[in-house]
């Protein structure tokens, strides 16, 4: 096991914009990193630099505290899964699988021992001899796996390892790669542009934007305490509310902040509740199964809020919409880092009581 | 396939028909006697094919020109898949420039490069060797060019994935580009062995021992044999030009398949 550590990392490519301007970050051994960020953000190209398939402007690698900047791929005991899997596709499952132990000069029947027990490990014994082209897309996901594990390294990293599977597949074999880091030990990175994969996966999680770290946590504080008003607004379903804080009824606070409210501190009225609340009306309502969510437009703004569907067989048009402000976030207007504001607001809801 | 429309059809029957009728005149020339030919008359004879094979030291022509195609074949190809692989692959100092230079040589007559590969091959020695009539033709650039074009259609994902595994990028060549490559290997090779085959200037000027002869030139000496006055024996000429067809129609068959594949890339999936 072995843990890597990025230091001041700086990449643009010839020509283009800066990728990644100064990213650090620490990721302990067997740890299980999510990377996540929308398209273009860098997210790849850090793996790609950790991977050694390409070469940082500036900035450190470590890789089990040894620099690493100028390891070839091969020295590095990394193995990756890419995003379309980059199978062989002239060479069986089999062959596939036990091509990293040939090249580093295992015996073939050592060779084959360990494809089949890796290939137990999948479910993929029953392919062994087949060819990537006639194996389905779940299938080749698990060859991309196993050719990985079969070195045994200490680090895996993932470049959006599911993103071409269906949706019922990816919620499988998600569960199934955390189960694989539970069995392997190794340290894993995980990039992705899925947030819940981010949050349902890691043992921390690296939100980038635009070459920038934004945050870099376990999930729950991502989620709870999100650095700036990007991180809350990318992680979470249904999306995090944004309104100016002003227009809140009640609020007695300073100006120029942004209050986020999450849909499941926003509770539902058919009449006007105790405490603040704003009157709004319905513009549409989703059932999500055991929920329903509702579109409002109200004073402050669209505002969605999610209520058991139980509760709410059938939302009238017109509705209020009450909020738990101790949790809410705030948002500083012109830079959008998070004002923490929990204290003071406590000290303004015991004065109104 | 689709059943053509029949004036497609019969077009295509009058056009494969044009392009055949030299070939199919001068086989069916190389079985008449000279005699009956000048004057007419339609006879059959294989005598045409035992005086080829007899004189000259034809079997020795044929080895030559196996021995020099072949060879050329197998070096061309070697040079042109590692010039391919480092073109469409690396990024290295002037390699643009060098891939510039590399297709240029598409638009240089052979001939012109003709009398400067002569005075360097008279410098260093090489004259009438067979290194003489190999080494100047294994460096193809059309070859390069069109392998690089095909390499750069395989994802580099199953390089980078061979690199994380262990390989070395003559590893990634062997082992990942090679393979994937077959169709336009052999669509290559045959090019050049069939280039080469039938390259005929180059012997002539490079050559004069008659050991070292490759067939065409042999071939153009069998012009010299008059049956009589200043006629060209041409039954004679066709019956050896046939022979020199069928090793080249051989290796057409032998790598047809992939030359097919080879020229339809990119055709679909």
């Amino acid at each position: 096991m072995s843990g890597i550590a990025l230091r001041n990392i700086r990449k643009a490519y010839p020509g283009g914009p800066t990728v990644l301007h100064d990213v650090s970050m620490e990721f302990h051994p067997g740890e299980f990193i999510v990377i996540v960020g929308p398209s273009g953000c860098g997210k790849s190209t850090l793996l790609r630099l950790i991977a050694g398939l390409e070469r940082a402007d500036a900035g450190e690698i470590e890789i089990a505290g040894i620099r690493a900047n100028d390891l070839a791929p091969q020295d590095r005991d990394i193995a990756m899964i890419f995003q379309n899997y980059a199978l062989y596709p002239h060479m069986s499952v089999r062959e596939n699988i036990s091509f990293g132990l040939e090249l580093r000069g295992m015996p073939k029947a050592q060779r084959n021992r360990r494809a089949e027990e890796v290939a137990r490990m999948l479910q993929l014994e029953p392919y062994l001899e087949r060819k990537p082209g006639a194996l389905s897309g779940g299938q080749r996901q698990r060859v991309a796996m196993g050719r990985a594990m079969a070195r045994n390294t200490s680090t895996f990293l993932m470049d959006e390892p599911l993103s071409n599977l269906d949706n019922a597949l990816r919620v499988a074999m998600r569960t199934e790669i955390k189960d694989l880091h539970r069995q392997l030990g190794a340290t894993i990175v995980y990039v992705t542009h899925d947030q819940t994969e981010a949050l349902s996966l890691a043992d921390r999680v690296a939100v980038m934007k635009d070459g920038h770290l934004q945050q870099f946590d376990r999930p729950e504080v991502i989620y709870d305490r999100p650095a700036n008003r990007f991180v809350a607004g990318f992680l979470g379903v249904p999306p995090i509310n944004f309104v100016a804080a002003e227009k809140l009824p009640g609020w007695q606070g300073m100006q120029g902040l942004t209050a986020g409210l999450r849909p499941d501190i926003l509770s539902v009225h058919a009449q006007k509740p105790a405490g603040p609340a704003l009157e709004a009306r319905l513009v549409l309502s989703e059932m999500t199964g055991s929920d329903l969510l509702l579109h409002c437009d109200s004073a402050a703004g669209r505002l969605t809020a999610i209520a058991p569907r139980r509760a709410m067989s059938d939302p009238a048009a017109q509705l209020w919409i009450s909020y738990d402000l101790d949790r809410a976030l705030f948002f500083d207007n012109d830079s959008g880092e998070r004002v923490d504001l929990a204290r003071d607001l406590r000290s303004i809801r015991t004065a109104e009581e | 396939m689709k059943p053509e429309n029949p004036v497609v059809a019969v077009l295509s029957l009058v056009v494969g028909l044009l392009f055949l009728s030299p070939v199919l005149y001068s086989i069916w020339m190389s079985f008449q006697t000279a005699d009956a030919f000048y004057a007419g008359r339609v006879t059959f004879t294989l005598d045409n094919y035992e005086r080829a094979v007899g004189q000259f030291n034809f079997a020795r022509y044929l080895l030559n020109s196996l021995i020099v195609s072949g060879l050329v074949t197998v070096l061309g190809i070697t040079v042109a898949t590692l010039a391919a692989f480092a073109f469409a692959r690396f990024t290295f100092r002037g390699g643009d420039l060098l891939f510039g230079a590399t297709v240029a040589t598409l638009m240089i007559p052979s001939h012109i490069s003709l009398i400067p590969n002569y005075l360097t091959l008279a410098k260093v020695g090489l004259l009438d060797t067979y290194a003489g009539l190999i080494l100047p033709a294994i460096s193809n650039g059309f070859a390069a060019f069109f392998l690089r074009q095909y390499i750069r259609g395989i994802p580099k994902a199953l390089d980078e994935a061979a690199y994380m595994d262990g390989a070395s990028p003559l590893t990634v060549l062997w082992r990942i580009i090679v393979p994937l490559s077959k169709p336009a290997i052999a669509s290559m090779a045959l090019y050049i062995f069939i280039t080469e085959w039938n390259n005929y200037i180059w012997p002539l000027v490079a050559v004069g021992r008659q050991d070292l002869y490759t067939l065409q030139i042999g071939l153009a000496r069998l012009y010299k044999i008059n049956p009589g006055e200043g006629l060209v024996d041409w039954p004679l000429v066709m019956a050896a030009s046939t022979i020199t067809i069928l090793p080249v129609l051989a290796g057409f068959l032998f790598v047809e398949r992939h030359l097919v594949r080879g020229i339809t890339m990119g055709a679909g999936k």
